[in-house]
């Protein structure tokens, strides 16, 4: 039988190509929407990896600080202990370089005089081809490393010089060597420079404190001791005893657990991005269904003949899924470059979210691992298998002389359409009612829940078809008409209305959901944002405790003419329990304090006048993901161990979905020691224009490397970056409005053909072409007017549940419902605009259809 | 009651005739070939008379309908509907002359099934932008005449053969077209209903004073006509004009 479809499948292409290049087009769109997302996120992780693996590649632990650097007193602790084989300590900084653009440097301070630490380091042997020398690393000022790629891309050469940035210290830099990182770590950025260790913490970092400390663990088990053990058990040990000897204010990680929770950190979103993608993904499926369906039905008579000529169901079964997983391969090889495409031009945007919000290492190249090849293959072959499981079973299930006779499809899916309707509400009940009992506490409960919805709206979509359409009056040869003829062809049309509900729900109920958060975001910072000016350094995107503000520039700030007051903010991420929280310092003795604070549970001067008394205020996010409300007592590491704060107050925070806590500027200077603020507002003296003053003090400070932001420009700056965030999920909306458009076109062209003697019936009672193809885009329109009725409906349902579910359960956010009226009035008409365009091909083709093709057939 | 003018012969001398074929031809192709189905046609076909043609399979009895109809053109030769030359019109022209003068009925009834009985029926109507609702009496009318008037709900699926056909013809003749052409009528019914269908067609042709064009392979069918054409391998011979009841020549 395989032999008889190959023989027969180029026939069979030039007979229908537009239906088996539908479902070759449904195929790669979902296969491109999941690998799409699935590059990008392996590549955010992967950005992580790459710089860990060009630095600590030949440590087996790393030894970290949970609330920031450590004193470099760790590192003799660290090597007394008798598994530790060596140690080094690690520096870290984001480093601004003055450039056109001007970009982050990811610079480790390292202890260079020691390299045989680092492969790389291996290459510095003299005489070799591109060699380079470390020797000047300790005695040269400024000498610092850089990779290849960016030597190339600056047109650095040895002895070159840059400005940096460290918070408001500026250095000047030489390009001591040019190192290939990429040959040893191929993930890793082209922004990764190295410098020795004395070198960067006196120029622009502190000296006597390092970020971590890399450790080689004895592989022969602890120094002296006979025999071996494997190096991942020796490895826990040591991390053990270190974190033992070391105190709760550090963390013994290898590096795959530092990989860990890089990719635990970007979680949710990784998780929400992928969920979209499948959503995309079963969209597609739709496409595949129905052109697997036309197809079959086309060749409905070849396959009665095969069957009456000795075939088995089995054999018939084989034939159509091989010939749809046939079409799935050539998805999947037109998917993986489309995924490559989606993934590579939205690298930019996702970047910036990972960088800004995540505070990980810049994304720059894509990862393609093999394996995500085998992820492609069998979404795609799974895809177009399953998408053409129910038309083939269907079909092979059905007696010879059943097939050879007219097709009567409709009339099942036509009685089957109530038991179809009861199923999804039997779904959609049972999913209500296990989420009330059972699943409340579980976090992935949003998406069962949304699973159910999506598995619902295409079981409704047969009745609301039949109930909207079957029962039309007939006033005319227009709309109404149109509308009815949908009825009839139920199996089709349910299908089409189905693909669109979907797409169109994910549509209104994400387009409800980013509405509502951004307005929410808005209301939020027009009483959070509430200071004339922002002020913070360059380098603050990064390390952004240690970008700092240099006193002196902050005692110019307040003594300024035209400032009344100046807040300051130190911030930090530390560990409370098993989050990991940022923490910051602010001026609460200010007045209007109270007012800058939205609080979700509190007493507005009551809370800051605990704060003011060391007490903290802690964010919704980190309230709900803790279970700690008001009255209890929030544990912070901190340098020398972990302290108690009481909580004072739950304040409304859409900063930072791991939780944040907040406290006076002199509570956190008792927790983490005093130290400069790396962020600054302004209150201007009355009748001052923000904008003017900014202006008056860019020139002022001009040598000094600060950003000035008026409040109007941080918010629209933070605006900027929410929009950013989305930008990805914006672009797979559109792919599935593409698929369930590609669902209508598709739809109406198998009306045109299988319809192909009633089209003629028309013309032959004197219907004029222009009246068939009115027809032809009111079925388009009638099938876009359903499935926007059908997907608005799932669209508030899986609007409700991004925002009251997932969104409580993953972010722990509180989004007021807004609606965002003229967004959805636009995506409305876009849609059923996008309707009448996928069905004016079919429609010119079902206006064409001559009268004389009445003769060939029955009705 | 209709008017009967005319004799029952090829090309009348007075009045227009309401479809005319001069010397008209048809030729396909095909992959093999050209192919004539047609050839050199004359006929006329008078206001109120009834015509038929009787022919085998692949004869050319289609083609001449179709041509009539302006579904298709004549290759050679001249048709012409009312005095208007078919090749003259654009399709748009040609669909609307379709639409107000020319009612169709065929062999397979070509009923929507989606459609009541009522609203088959109404369905020229329908395409010509009138209002339906104007048009049920009349469809009432025409059914009630068809004796299907208690069956105008019913869904076209519940009809026997015979009152499909019927249904049909109801179709064809509710706008008064001047011209009604037929494809095998009752090609695909039973020889008793053939019989009464084809009497309650011509019955009601002449009743609503319109011409009618019938294409049959019964003999005994296509001699209920005015006139009554042999075609064969696309040649029309000679007609054989009837004698009505009276002994009059038609």
């Amino acid at each position: 039988m395989i032999r008889y479809l190959i023989h027969t499948a180029w026939a069979h292409f030039r007979q229908g190509p537009i239906l088996y290049l539908l479902t070759v087009f449904g195929v790669a769109l979902g296969v491109a929407s999941v690998m799409g997302i699935q590059i990008i996120n392996r590549s955010a992780v992967g950005a992580f990896r790459g710089s860990i693996q060009a630095i600590s590649s030949n440590a087996d632990l790393s030894v970290l600080g949970k609330s920031g650097p450590l004193p470099e007193t760790v590192l003799p602790t660290v090597l007394a202990d008798p598994g530790v084989e060596s140690a080094w300590p690690v520096y870290r900084l984001d480093a601004q370089v003055s450039a056109d653009p001007p970009f982050y440097l990811e610079v480790y301070g390292l202890d260079l005089s020691a390299p045989q630490l680092r492969p790389w380091s291996a290459e510095s042997a003299p005489g070799q081809e591109d060699a380079y020398d470390l020797s000047d690393a300790l005695s040269k000022p400024g000498w610092i490393a850089v990779s290849k790629r960016l030597a190339e891309r600056m047109g650095w050469e040895k002895g070159s010089t840059f400005q940096v940035s460290q918070g408001t210290r500026q250095a000047e830099l030489e390009v001591g060597a040019m190192v290939d990182f990429e040959r040893f770590s191929p993930q890793s950025s082209s922004k990764l420079a190295v410098m020795d260790i004395a070198q960067a913490q006196g120029l622009l970092g502190r000296r006597g404190r390092v970020h971590q400390v890399d450790v080689r663990v004895f592989t022969q088990g602890r120094r002296g001791a006979e025999g071996g053990e494997p190096r991942e058990e020796a490895g826990k040990e040591v991390a053990q005893r270190l974190e033992d000897a070391l105190g709760p204010a550090v963390e013994v990680l290898s590096g795959k657990e530092r990989e860990d929770q890089a990719r635990d950190l970007l979680g949710a979103f990784r998780l929400n991005l992928t969920a979209l993608s499948l959503i995309s993904l079963f969209v597609g499926l739709f496409l595949i269904y129905s052109s697997t369906q036309a197809s079959l039905v086309r060749r409905r008579q070849e396959f009665g003949l095969l069957r009456s000529l000795g075939a088995t169901r089995r054999q018939l079964l084989t034939v159509i899924l091989a010939e749809a997983a046939w079409l799935g391969v050539l998805g999947v090889a037109l998917g993986l470059p489309v995924g490559y495409w989606v993934a590579s031009s939205n690298l930019e945007v996702v970047s910036s979210t990972v960088t800004n919000i995540y505070l990980l290492s810049e994304i720059e190249s894509l990862q393609f691992p093999p394996w995500l090849l085998a992820l492609a293959a069998s979404i795609g072959l799974g895809g177009a298998v399953l998408g053409a499981w129910l038309p083939a079973l269907d079909m092979s299930r059905q007696d010879p002389k059943d097939l050879l006779v007219a097709y009567t499809l409709h009339e099942r899916i036509a009685h089957s359409a109530l038991g179809m309707a009861a199923l999804a509400v039997l779904i959609l009940a049972g999913a209500g009612g296990w989420y009330v009992w059972l699943g409340r506490g579980w976090q992935p409960s949003g998406f069962v829940l949304g699973v159910a919805l999506l598995a619902a709206l295409p079981l409704l979509s047969p009745m609301l078809v039949r109930l909207s359409c079957g029962r039309l009056p007939l006033r005319g040869f227009g709309w109404g008409y149109s509308l009815r003829a949908l009825g009839l062809d139920l199996q089709k049309t349910a299908s089409a209305v189905a693909a669109l509900s979907v797409a169109v729900s994910m549509l209104v109920g994400i387009t409800l959901m980013i509405g509502s958060f951004r307005k929410t975001v808005e209301v939020w910072m027009e009483a959070t944002i509430q200071a004339d000016i922002y002020i913070t350094t360059p380098s603050w995107r990064g390390r952004r405790s240690e970008a700092s503000i240099s006193p002196d520039l902050v005692e110019s700030l307040r003594s300024h003419p035209t400032v009344k007051a100046v807040d300051r903010l130190r911030s930090r991420q530390t560990v409370s329990g098993s989050n990991r929280i940022s923490i910051a310092g602010v001026d609460l003795h200010l007045s209007g304090k109270e007012e800058r604070f939205k609080l979700l549970a509190g007493d507005p001067k009551e809370a800051l006048q605990a704060a003011r008394q060391g007490a903290a205020l802690i964010s919704e996010p980190l309230a709900r993901r803790s279970g700690l409300g008001l009255g209890d007592q929030l544990e912070v590491t901190v340098p020398t161990g972990q302290v108690e704060l009481p909580i004072a107050a739950v304040y409304y925070d859409y900063g930072s979905e791991r939780g944040a806590a907040l406290v006076d500027w002199s509570t956190y200077a008792d927790l983490f020691g005093p130290g400069p603020p790396s962020n600054l507002a302004l209150y201007l003296r009355p009748g001052l224009e923000a904008e003017q003053v900014v202006e008056q003090l860019q020139e002022e400070f001009a040598a000094t490397p600060l950003f000035f932001r008026s409040n109007r420009n941080l918010r629209q700056a933070a605006l900027q970056i929410f929009d950013q965030t989305f930008a990805v999920v914006r672009l797979l909306q559109g792919m599935s409005l593409l698929i369930a458009a590609c669902a209508i076109t598709l739809t109406l062209l198998i009306l045109a053909r299988e319809r192909i003697s009633e089209l003629a019936l028309y013309r032959a009672l004197g219907a004029a072409r222009r009246q068939i193809l009115g027809i032809y885009l009111g079925k388009g329109l009638g099938m876009a007017v359903l499935g926007l009725a059908l997907g608005w409906l799932g669209g508030l349902a899986l609007a409700a549940l991004l925002i009251f579910v997932i969104n409580r359960a993953y972010f722990g956010w509180t989004v007021q419902v807004y609606w965002p009226w003229s967004t959805l009035a636009q995506e409305t008409a876009g849609i059923l605009l996008a309707a009448v365009l996928a069905a004016i091909y079919p429609a010119l083709r079902a206006s064409r259809t001559p009268a004389t093709e009445l003769n060939r057939d029955e009705m | 009651m209709g008017k009967r003018d005319g004799g029952g012969r090829l090309g009348a001398e007075d009045g227009t005739p309401v479809v005319a074929f001069e010397d008209v031809s048809k030729i396909y192709s095909s992959g093999e070939g050209w192919r004539t189905v047609l050839k050199g046609v004359w006929l006329e076909v008078m206001p109120g008379r009834t015509v038929s043609v009787v022919g085998r399979s692949g004869s050319g009895k289609t083609t001449l309908l179709n041509l009539a109809a302006g579904i298709d053109t004549a290759t050679r030769g001249r048709v012409s509907v009312d005095g208007q030359d078919l090749a003259g019109l654009s399709d748009r022209a040609r669909t609307l002359l379709r639409r107000n003068t020319i009612g169709m009925v065929f062999q397979f009834f070509h009923l929507l099934s989606h459609l009541s009985v009522q609203e088959n029926v109404v369905l020229p109507e329908l395409i010509a932008g009138g209002d339906p609702q104007q048009f049920k009496q009349r469809a009432e009318n025409l059914l009630q005449r068809v004796g299907l008037d208690d069956r105008s709900r019913d869904n076209i699926q519940k009809l026997s053969g015979g009152e499909m056909q019927r249904v049909a013809i109801c179709r064809a003749l509710l706008r008064s077209p001047r011209l009604i052409l037929a494809d095998e009528p009752t090609g695909n019914l039973d020889d008793d209903t053939s019989q009464s269908v084809m009497q309650l067609m011509l019955q009601l042709v002449e009743e609503e004073g319109s011409s009618l064009i019938y294409v049959t392979h019964s003999r005994t069918l296509a001699d209920l006509a005015d006139e009554s054409y042999t075609i064969h391998s696309g040649i029309l011979d000679a007609g054989s004009p009837r004698q009505d009841a009276k002994g009059a020549k038609l």
